[in-house]
């Protein structure tokens, strides 16, 4: 995939993983891996980039006797979300128009 | 190698990064490498899947700015003696315009390379009014039924056009050199005042 692109899809991938429930770090990863390729230190970025943005907070939680951090999205996540699937539906009925003409 | 291995190497190596922001980090890569663990993996597996310790400090560092690195590294890490702090303070005239001058030149540097940028640019402008005059000189001549001239003018416009393309691409290519330049002195620079202990 094109490098550009893919940075542009990771944050609304990793916010994604989290709009239906706080996450962790590592089940993020595993959600979004069957999808798009992503590495840990990438995440991290990503996470620190989306906390800067308002668009998830962050909070330490206790699991089997160490801490965990875990991640919840904002409303301004949620907007990202819905900004994007707009997007999308524009870029889709491109790319149908796109593909049909190929065939012609 | 452990997972305490991996975290003390990645700490030595990043050992010019303000305590606080290192910690938050190594906790990060710390977490992850522990669910990978309580997932089924060993732990050499583990850690492996993070990465080398040099790729990890690497991606850290690029997000990281330079002037918080900069700032950790000039920072005093023991409480300063009285005659330390005095000394300090006598001798700034020295120290201190010596450390603007050198500002001064690295900056005044960084300006003649963009300089010479400007310059080709300026020389690529120049091309394209050469361009211009000889079309028009040319038109006239030929106009005038000077006829011979007049051609040679024009086919004097048409290299000087292929010129000027070249320029057009060698000014742009200058241009991007110097970014990615310095891009490269930044991250040079980070690397090192972060990697106290790198192997070398």
């Amino acid at each position: 995939m094109d490098a550009q692109l893919k940075r542009g899809i990771l944050d609304v991938c990793v916010l994604a993983a989290i709009a239906d429930g706080d996450s962790y770090g590592y089940k993020i990863i595993k959600d979004v891996k069957p999808y798009v390729e992503i590495s840990e230190s990438t995440l991290y970025m990503i996470l620190k980039r989306l906390e800067t943005a308002d668009m998830l907070t962050v909070r330490s939680a206790e699991h089997n006797g160490r801490l965990r951090k875990y991640y919840h999205i904002t409303k301004r996540g949620l907007d990202r979300i819905e900004e994007f699937k707009s997007d999308w539906q524009e870029i889709m009925s491109i790319y149908r128009f796109v593909v049909k003409e190929e065939n012609k | 190698m452990t997972k305490q291995v991996f975290l003390d190497n990645l700490k030595k190596r990043l050992a010019g990064m303000p305590e606080a922001d290192l910690a938050e980090r190594l906790s990060f890569y710390g977490e992850m490498i522990d669910d990978l663990i309580e997932e089924g993996a060993a732990e050499e597996e583990a850690v492996a899947e993070i990465g080398t310790v040099e790729s990890v400090a690497q991606a850290i560092l690029s997000d990281y700015p330079l002037s918080k690195i900069v700032k950790e590294r000039i920072k005093p890490k023991r409480r300063l003696k009285t005659w330390e702090i005095v000394l300090i303070a006598v001798g700034s005239p020295v120290w201190l315009s010596l450390l603007i001058a050198l500002f001064a030149v690295l900056i005044a540097l960084y300006i003649a390379v963009w300089a010479v940028i400007a310059a080709f640019w300026a020389i690529f402008v120049s091309f394209i009014a050469a361009v211009i005059y000889l079309l028009i000189m040319g038109i006239y001549y030929i106009s005038a039924s000077n006829t011979f001239p007049g051609i040679c003018l024009l086919g004097a416009a048409a290299v000087m056009s292929g010129l000027t393309v070249f320029v057009f691409f060698g000014c742009n290519a200058a241009g991007k050199g110097v970014v990615r330049l310095t891009k490269k002195i930044a991250t040079a620079v980070k690397n090192r005042f972060a990697g106290k202990g790198e192997q070398k």
